[in-house]
């Protein structure tokens, strides 16, 4: 392979210099001679961010960042004619992302089993059950597979429960009722490798001695479900499900059920409960769904991701699995890094990665212009992690500690531009509107919050209205009947913990600080910028601004509606916003 | 289809496992959908079969690189495997005669790239 | 709405679904899928079909966000609040739509021709703020470009009911 050279300027701020470096490097092969064995790229996006100009030189892949123009030369002749690393600027690769519940995706034709096959699918299933399922519990149990749904329960431990269950009948149940408003990584995997999924449950069946599995996917996915239908009907065809499977006396077959837009039902007894086609009432627990589950035998429910694990883990071996990660939680993390980040997209690492790896390394940091103030993981039932935090390595228990949860895998940006009380009032509507009803503390308790957080983000909010806010915020965390609104008051507990000043802001000052709470936010000519072109006069929606050319614009607060289209249109920013 | 037993399932794996082949990919998940993958794969079918190119085109799920969507893998042999991200239909038609064809990588379009 | 066509209809759907356990919500979204909601008459058809009784079956209707009990608009455009969106500027666009149909979100517009609905997070938040009209997905959107891409929809129909 001939030499490849990609160069990306990745300052932050400032000239792009992309350009400029490649015409130098270009310049310098050209004196040599080499100007048609080197490719020279400019490439959108090099891996690394914020490290000034970055050159990387294939195939060897050395990697240099904060190139001056002076170390060019030495790029050139030690790299691109010694084929040797230019020390001076050589640099490791950052955080790389490692990819086993993802291994498929991006990689093979989802519609297309022989290419499942070609990347050793359905290996793992043919040797479990050449075995006694006993041998995949002690497996799945030295592997120390967590639930990837959130709560984190042990993965083996859940499937021996199931299959020590009295009863001739079970279940084994797929979670895909990703309800966390800013998550899809289930969404993804059932959409780029269904038949990981198939596997793993028909695995999963197999172990706790289950002869029928479910798929509950969101109705709101329909290519998921179209994917796993064909994926379904590929199976039966080739004899992966129905009778006998690959000749042993094991027999299992797999129903598709659609969920229909509620999110209490990624609760295991709400999620029962649809779909035995009632309205999705969580129950309360116990008896556990491994003793008194689905039309009341013993049921297994795993998500998505945890499914799709599996295979991987039977085809290389629990000890090798549980050799990724940190003590108490091995293996791998998919998060769907979204919001106010550059890279938005999905990534996934090994637990116990920082948190900073994830947003700055892969995820590339802020949009242009921002700075990062926060994550927020677990979504409505998580809570907040600010930038002084991003240390923290991602695993259950630290993400807990910080007053968050893992959760299904949502890793939510935020910026300067975010409001702490208006993020928390989002997710606590969102509850409210998801509450089932059946229990009072959610049903009242989310009500009450909410109305006490849209007093705080309207500016009349008391110090007092904060008090109550933790009062009933422990209350749901005790009475709460599910986990819908034990966990609903995390958002507004964390945010309170770590940004009460901002809290105290709204509350005394009537600031909104973020300038986020439209009621606090007013906007102001200032005359002495103001260059009197008459753009906001013609911006206003609502005839708010008054004046003309030579005398200069007024914003009659009376009349504004804070909508801030005077504050985009002002060229010369004469416009403030407090 | 037969019913697989082990030695078929074995046999389907050595038949379909990866040939030393070049190819695009283009990735079909809703959020590539919703980007427009359906536009570009279908420009990339018309180019490849208007230059008789040597190289097969394929769908594949989400890479995850969603903000970058339509995103599209372009393995030619003797090049490095890269990914070209928001992908319209002029740099598909440069895809497939540039890169394909002249073996030259386009210029501030890539994304992402595989050592392999 | 003819009564035995009705029945034929809903018998076939059910017919499909005999014997499986549980299956009325699977028989409801295959008939808001033919229906665009799921009418009165249908549901009393059906009630006696399933021998399940009316009650039951408006419970799971109600409960579930997804089951619509009125027709809905010709065009439906659902706009994202996912957290994503919602931090990009989902509300925004929401906004935008309202002041432009004349609507609530849950409404539809006069002429009956659009029909605004919120929806929770359709997965694509790489693309955030990102809205739906009738099975396209539009990412990125800008608050600029909702007029435009709003008067595509409403040339469309113009130019069908032309034709």
């Amino acid at each position: 392979m001939g030499k490849t050279v990609f160069i990306k300027d990745t300052t932050i701020g400032g000239k792009d210099r992309t350009r400029d470096v490649y015409g130098i490097l270009l310049g310098v092969l050209r004196e040599r001679g080499l100007e048609n064995n080197v490719q020279l790229v400019r490439v959108v996006d090099i891996g690394v961010y914020g490290q000034g100009v970055v050159v990387r030189v294939l195939p060897e892949n050395f990697l240099y960042t904060h190139v001056e123009d002076a170390d060019i030369v030495g790029i050139v002749e030690q790299s691109l004619i010694g084929g040797k690393p230019f020390a001076a600027k050589l640099v490791a690769e950052g955080a790389r992302q490692l990819r086993i519940v993802l291994r498929n995706c991006g990689v093979i034709d989802p519609e297309s089993i022989e290419e499942y096959i070609a990347k050793d699918g359905y290996q793992a299933l043919a040797k479990v059950l050449s075995d006694t399922p006993e041998k995949t519990l002690q497996e799945m149990k030295t592997s120390g597979l967590r639930g990837r749904g959130g709560a984190g329960f042990p993965t083996g431990m859940k499937w021996e429960f199931t299959r020590k269950s009295p009863g001739a009948q079970k279940y084994i149940i797929c979670n895909g009722d990703e309800g966390d408003p800013g998550a899809y990584m289930d969404r993804s995997v059932l959409e780029g490798d269904p038949h990981s999924v198939i596997e793993g449950m028909i695995i999963g069946g197999y172990a706790i001695g289950a002869s029928k599995g479910y798929f509950y996917i969101r109705a709101e996915y329909p290519l998921a479900i179209e994917r796993i239908e064909k994926a379904l009907h590929q199976c039966r065809e080739a004899g992966l499900l129905g009778k006998n499977i690959f000749g042993s006396s094991f027999s299992f077959d797999v129903e598709i059920r659609l969920g229909a837009g509620a999110f209490v039902c990624g609760e295991e007894t709400a999620l029962i409960a649809s779909i035995e086609g009632k309205r999705g009432y969580p129950s309360p627990r116990p008896p556990f769904p491994s003793v008194k589950g689905l039309w009341g035998k013993p049921t297994c429910i795993n998500n998505v991701e945890t499914l799709a694990n599996i295979p991987v883990i039977l085809l290389k071996g629990g000890a090798w699995f549980a050799g990724i990660g940190t003590a108490s939680s091995k293996g791998t993390k998919v998060f769907a890094v979204t919001g106010k980040v550059k890279n938005s997209g999905l990534v996934e690492v090994p637990m116990g990665t920082a948190i900073e790896d994830i947003v700055y390394g892969i995820g590339g940091g802020a949009l242009a212009g921002k700075s990062v103030k926060a994550i927020q993981t677990g979504g409505p039932s998580g809570g907040v992690i600010p930038k002084e935090h991003f240390s923290t390595k991602v695993d259950y228990e630290s993400l807990q500690q910080m007053g968050s949860i893992m959760g299904s895998g949502g890793m939510i940006v935020m910026d300067e531009d975010d409001c702490m009380p208006d993020i928390a009032k989002f997710y606590l509507g969102f509850c409210v509107d998801e509450s089932c009803g059946k229990c009072a503390p959610c049903r009242i308790g989310g009500t009450q919050m909410l109305r006490l957080l849209t007093k705080v983000t309207e500016g009349e909010g008391t110090p007092k209205d904060l008090e109550q806010l933790e009062q009933i915020s422990h209350a749901m965390q005790k009475a709460s009947l599910c986990g819908l609104g034990q966990t609903a008051p995390n958002p507004v507990l964390s945010t309170l913990h770590y940004y009460r000043a901002e809290y105290d802001a709204h509350v005394k000052n009537k600031k909104c600080p973020a300038c986020k709470c439209a009621k606090l936010v007013r906007f102001l000519i200032m005359s002495e910028k103001c260059v009197k072109c008459g753009m906001c006069f013609k911006a206003c929606p609502v005839n708010a601004i008054s004046g003309n050319r030579e005398s200069g614009y007024l914003i009659d607060q009376t009349k504004c509606i804070r909508c801030g289209q005077c504050f985009e249109a002002c060229k010369p920013r004469a416009i403030s916003r407090s | 289809m037969e019913k697989l037993t082990k030695d078929g399932l074995e046999k389907l794996r050595q038949q379909h496992a990866a040939a030393d082949k070049n190819y695009i990919k283009v990735g079909f998940s809703s959020c590539g959908i919703a980007a427009g993958a359906q536009e570009v794969y279908d420009v990339l079918c018309e180019e490849v079969r208007k230059h008789n190119a040597d190289v097969e085109i394929k769908k594949c799920g989400c890479v995850g690189m969603c903000s970058a969507e339509p995103l599209v893998e372009v393995r030619v042999k003797n090049m490095p495997r890269v990914f070209y991200g928001k992908v319209d239909k002029e740099t598909a038609i440069k895809i497939v005669e540039k890169h394909v064809g002249a073996k030259m990588l386009l210029n501030d379009r890539i994304y992402d790239m595989k050592v392999s | 709405m003819n009564k035995k066509m009705v029945e034929e209809e809903i018998r076939e759907i059910a017919d499909s679904w005999k014997g499986k356990e549980g299956n009325l919500i699977m028989v409801l979204h295959e008939i808001q899928n033919r229906y665009g909601y799921v009418p009165r008459e249908v549901s009393l058809v059906l009630s006696e079909i399933l021998d399940v009784p009316l009650a039951r079956i408006y419970e799971v209707i109600t409960f579930y966000h997804f089951f619509r009990l009125t027709p809905p608009g010709k065009i439906k455009i659902s706009v994202c609040m996912g957290t994503a969106c919602y931090l990009k500027g989902g509300a925004e666009l929401l906004g935008e739509l309202e002041h432009l149909l004349c609507v609530k979100p849950g409404e539809t517009t006069k002429d009956g021709q659009f029909h605004l609905e919120v929806v929770r997070c359709l997965g694509c938040c790489g693309l955030a703020p990102v809205l739906k009209i009738k099975e396209k997905i539009y990412g990125s959107v800008k608050k600029k470009d909702i007029g435009d891409i709003i008067a595509q929809y409403s040339e469309e129909t113009e130019a069908k009911e032309a034709v």
